[in-house]
């Protein structure tokens, strides 16, 4: 159950129930719990019916917040100090991967 | 209005060259995708939850709806809990839509109360003891090489038929 597609199809599942919603609403909508019933009821469906893998199935169901999510989402704007603090976030968590690396902890 | 399924490898990649790393990131492709049917009606089917949601650590900041992305939330090996009392499980050290997004219900991302119903209905057999989180990592290697198996053995350990991934 996910709601980026083109990485998921990318990397190769047996079965994807697509939710076309922001990230972070991969099983159904906020304070929706008939859309979060829903969206289980399908991935469910898929997994007793797909008979091949890379199959996807769209859930049929509508974000219902924001229309221009897609477009808001689609704009990096990044002030040059949320660059700066993004960048360091982003080196430290290098730093603990090689770190562990080291550590043969991965 | 822009309709059409969001390019998030290409998001990714124009993010990543904003903050001077044109080459960050390669994703995992694989040329063979595993396939298996039931074996058995779902209604005879044990099933677990593995998610990539992260267990609630009040002295790790900021982790509630709205939360900025928080690195130290992460976590870096496998984790179990069980699947017979909800958890608070949290996002904020995961990339997400934090503008249309509020994380303010675990159920979006985490749906054991759904799957409760599905087996009180009895459209699905039993769920498994435990469900499991998976390390979001950049390492390929890590994941495939130590994580996947990790979850594989715990879920064989519980005697799961079927998993179904909800990564966030």
């Amino acid at each position: 159950m996910g709601c980026a597609r083109d990485i998921v199809e990318h990397c190769g599942v047996a079965r994807f129930l697509w939710s076309d919603f922001p990230l972070g609403n991969s099983a159904g909508r906020p304070g929706d719990e008939e859309s979060q019933r829903a969206t289980l009821d399908m991935a469910l469906t898929l997994l007793e019916r797909a008979w091949a893998p890379r199959t996807t199935v769209q859930s049929p169901l509508r974000w219902n917040g924001a229309p221009d999510w897609k477009d808001d989402f689609l704009k990096i704007e990044l002030t040059p100090e949320e660059a700066e603090r993004r960048r360091a976030a982003f080196e430290d968590q290098k730093a603990v991967a090689r770190a562990r690396k080291t550590a043969g902890e991965c | 209005m822009y309709d059409e399924p969001i390019r998030y490898m290409e998001r990714t990649r124009s993010y990543y060259a904003a903050l001077g790393y044109p080459d960050a990131y390669r994703w995992a492709h694989h040329d063979d995708a595993p396939f298996a049917p039931l074996s058995m009606p779902l209604r005879e089917t044990k099933v677990a939850l593995i998610t990539t949601a992260a267990p609630f650590q009040p002295e790790l900041g900021d982790q509630g709806p709205w939360a900025e992305y928080n690195a130290a939330a992460k976590f870096h090996s496998v984790y179990s809990k069980p699947a017979n009392e909800l958890p608070d499980l949290r996002i904020s050290h995961v990339g997400y839509d934090r503008k249309h997004t509020s994380a303010e219900d675990m159920r979006t991302w985490f749906p054991l109360a759904a799957l409760w119903r599905e087996t009180s209905s009895g459209r699905v057999g039993s769920i498994a003891a435990r469900f499991h989180g998976v390390p979001t990592t950049r390492s390929q290697r890590q994941t495939t090489e130590i994580d996947a198996p990790e979850v594989l053995a715990r879920c064989r350990e519980d005697g799961v038929d079927a998993a179904v991934l909800v990564p966030v």
